[in-house]
């Protein structure tokens, strides 16, 4: 089962099979209902209130899925700080899953704010509040979004330009890579500060709720804490995507590529855990983790989630074996988003009598800006060389790669 | 392979020209972000005393005449006007608490605080939530995205949101700015006030006059203290009870103001812009070796295949 990855190659599968048309029927679906949402109000479409006025889409498709989408940002800086070039061949799909992961979330952010006709004033310095934490998640966000992903995302583009456009189009292509030959070293520099300044600010954005905020997850220490759930959440994703194309393309098993990235995942988490568990102990509130209240049951099965399986993890024969990490990882990623989800949620209490449960329509736009990203992703793998893969598959690809360099 | 002294060196170097570079020029954060925020010299506000409130309301129409808002009619069955809550309509509302065994009791005011360090506004991205001339908490339409961090950030759940609009309002409370000072001196609740509950006057002179009557009848406000004097930063808005204040609504809050404090923490981190500079040119400095050396890796020949690719194309 073993096999080593030695680059990407595109997948010479066809594009209309049954979870590639399910995805865009969501898609299609939530998008619809969005636009519905723009015509009635936000009233009409969602749960929310005056009380919990932030929901679903800022609360999960937001704060916790772009730390889902942070993958791009966690291998690269593996793979170009640390130096591990033996995860180059998964940083193309990195680098894809976050730029899914990062525009679903930016198009839920959209459709959630009421007024999205003033964003245009983000352009214009004299609005800007710099003390603000969402003015910074916002600029940083929408700067990564466009100045780094997009970019990082380019090569295979390029490639199939070159590959089947005219003479023209290929000088183009070739004069294209070429000019990001020159900038990538300042463009890796941003998509390393642009994410790491962003994440935390989702974490620093609840610091402000103060007392609102359950004692168990209010704290100084969120930002950093945030931060280091993306690195957890993002290796979790990539490794998750893997797993499941290795499955589903039998695109072969890098045992060396996958076991050294949730030995990474594993031990970011137990670092996380101790930041997190000595964060409160410094604060004194370890007692509220065993009251058994609705918090201290959402706190513990958090822990649970995230240090059970990274524990686990450290054993080299469940790292090898596909199955433990798969489960393994999808523990991990359930425990990691929910600490993701829950300052802004489950722990978030406003005055008064307020209940908040999501409706139906944002369920299913939820679940359509999810879908969407899903679908764009069996788009890409099977148009673009993105997917890692064998010598054996390689040979029969080889022209897909006028130029390797990334 | 691993950077060389010189290399991290450089990039140390290059990391620190550049961020005195870019901070010379660009606005730094001002020195002690994280300061409390004194109250301003000519900070306007209401002292509500719940002790003198007899419950008519009639401060209430008066608000949503003065402020063009539909009344809402809320559980009265269309006949009188009777919000259950704050709301898109409702700026202002006297509600009235009662213990359970019946004998404490007393009518509460509820509206913007008009915190003299409002989270809402340090929280509000783009200033659309913002300080007026006498420390008044304004909201400005035109800048406004509607994300509603306001909502989440003030501690007594104060802006409201029309939910049901397609170009929605935050609405709360700004205590009359609109005619104050042009068509009338004082805001509507306070003009209409049979019984001076709620006056409206100079934060310090509202103080003075707060610390006064508690001077004058000992162990009858609750803890000989006025709410919002020092509470999260201080408000503008003071309440005067003979109740315990977080059974009337209000929060319990420390000293320092949650906006403060979250400044405080944006400032340990970002040192002015100075972390993400130094951190953006260390970076640069070292990426660009593992580029140079990865481009050695799968051009092993030196040669530049794209350019090969270029010239036969």
């Amino acid at each position: 089962m073993t096999a080593s990855w030695e680059r990407c190659i595109r997948l010479n599968e066809p594009l209309k099979t049954k979870p590639f048309v399910v995805a865009v029927a969501l898609a299609v679906l939530g998008l619809l209902l969005g636009f519905y949402r723009e015509l009635s109000g936000l009233g009409y479409v969602t749960g929310l209130n005056d009380g919990y006025s932030w929901g679903l889409f800022k609360n999960w498709n937001v704060t916790a899925l772009t730390a889902f989408g942070s993958g791009g940002y966690a291998v690269a800086v593996l793979t170009w700080i640390y130096n591990e070039r033996k995860f180059h061949p998964i940083m193309r799909t990195a680098v894809l899953t976050s730029l899914l992961g990062y525009g679903s979330g930016m198009l839920a952010l959209g459709f959630d704010v009421g007024r999205p006709w003033n964003f245009v004033w983000l352009a214009y310095p004299k609005t800007w509040n710099h003390y603000s934490v969402l003015w910074e998640v916002a600029v940083c966000m929408t700067s990564y979004f466009l100045l780094a992903l997009d970019v990082e995302n380019m090569p295979p583009f390029l490639e199939k330009m070159y590959r089947s456009g005219s003479g023209e189009q290929k000088m183009r292509a070739v004069k294209i890579f070429r000019f990001l030959q020159n900038i990538f070293p300042f463009l890796i520099a941003l998509a390393f500060v642009l994410p790491s300044m962003h994440q935390a600010s989702l974490g620093e954005l609840m610091y402000l709720a103060g007392p609102r905020v359950h004692p168990l997850w209010q704290s100084p220490m969120l930002p950093l804490l945030y931060l280091m759930m993306a690195y957890i959440l993002g290796f979790a994703c990539v490794l998750l995507v893997l797993a499941l194309s290795a499955y589903v393309w039998e695109l072969g098993w890098d045992r060396e590529i996958l076991g050294r990235l949730a030995l990474w995942m594993a031990g970011t988490a137990l670092v996380w855990a101790a930041f997190r568990f000595g964060d409160l102990a410094y604060r004194g509130v370890l007692g509220d983790a065993v009251k058994f209240d609705r918090f201290s049951i959402f706190f513990l099965a958090e822990e649970a989630l995230v240090i059970v399986p990274a524990l686990l993890l450290l054993s080299k024969a469940r790292r090898e074996s596909p199955g433990s990490l798969f489960r393994l990882t999808f523990l991990i990623s359930i425990g990691g988003l929910l600490y993701r989800f829950t300052p802004t949620s489950l722990a978030f209490s406003p005055l008064g009598d307020y209940r908040y449960f999501p409706s139906v329509f944002e369920i299913l736009m939820s679940v359509g800006f999810t879908a969407l990203a899903v679908a764009l992703f069996l788009y890409a793998v099977k148009t673009f060389a993105i997917l890692p893969a064998t010598k054996g598959k390689i040979a029969a690809e080889e022209a897909m790669r006028p130029f390797d360099t990334l | 392979m691993d950077v060389n002294r010189r290399d991290i060196l450089k990039a140390l170097m290059s990391g620190s020209a550049l961020a005195a570079m870019t901070t010379a020029g660009a606005p730094v954060a001002k020195a002690g972000a994280g300061d409390p925020v004194p109250p301003l010299p000519d900070a306007m506000g209401l002292m509500y005393d719940a002790t003198v409130c007899i419950g008519c309301r009639a401060c209430m129409p008066a608000c949503q005449n003065a402020n063009g808002l539909k009344p809402d009619l809320g559980a009265s069955g269309g006949l009188y006007m009777q919000p259950d809550s704050l709301n898109a309509h409702t700026k202002n509302l006297i509600k009235l608490y009662v213990a359970a065994d019946g004998h404490e009791r007393s009518f509460m005011k509820q509206q913007c605080m008009h915190c003299v360090d409002p989270a809402c506004v340090s929280g509000c991205p783009m200033k659309a939530l913002h300080k007026e001339p006498h420390g008044v908490v304004g909201w400005n339409p035109t800048v406004c995205i509607g994300c509603r961090y306001c909502q989440i950030a003030c501690p007594f759940n104060i802006p409201k949101f029309e939910w049901d609009k397609v170009n929605p309002k935050i609405v709360k409370c700004e205590l009359c700015r609109h005619i104050v000072g042009k068509t009338v001196s004082q805001p509507a609740c306070t003009q209409v006030c049979p019984t001076h509950a709620v006056i409206y006057g100079k934060r310090s002179d509202l103080l003075a006059e707060a610390h006064l009557r508690i001077k004058a009848k000992p162990g009858f406000y609750f803890e000989d203290r006025v709410y919002g004097e020092t509470e999260g930063g201080g408000t503008q808005c003071l309440v005067l009870s003979h109740v315990d204040y977080s059974k009337l609504g209000l929060p319990k809050l420390g000293k320092e103001s949650p906006a403060a404090q979250t400044r405080r923490v944006s400032e340990f981190i970002y040192r002015g812009f100075l972390t993400p500079v130094v951190a953006y040119a260390g970076i640069v400095g070292i990426v660009r070796n593992r580029w140079r050396e990865h481009l050695k890796h799968t051009h092993p020949a030196g040669g530049d295949e794209a350019q090969g690719e270029e010239k036969k194309a």
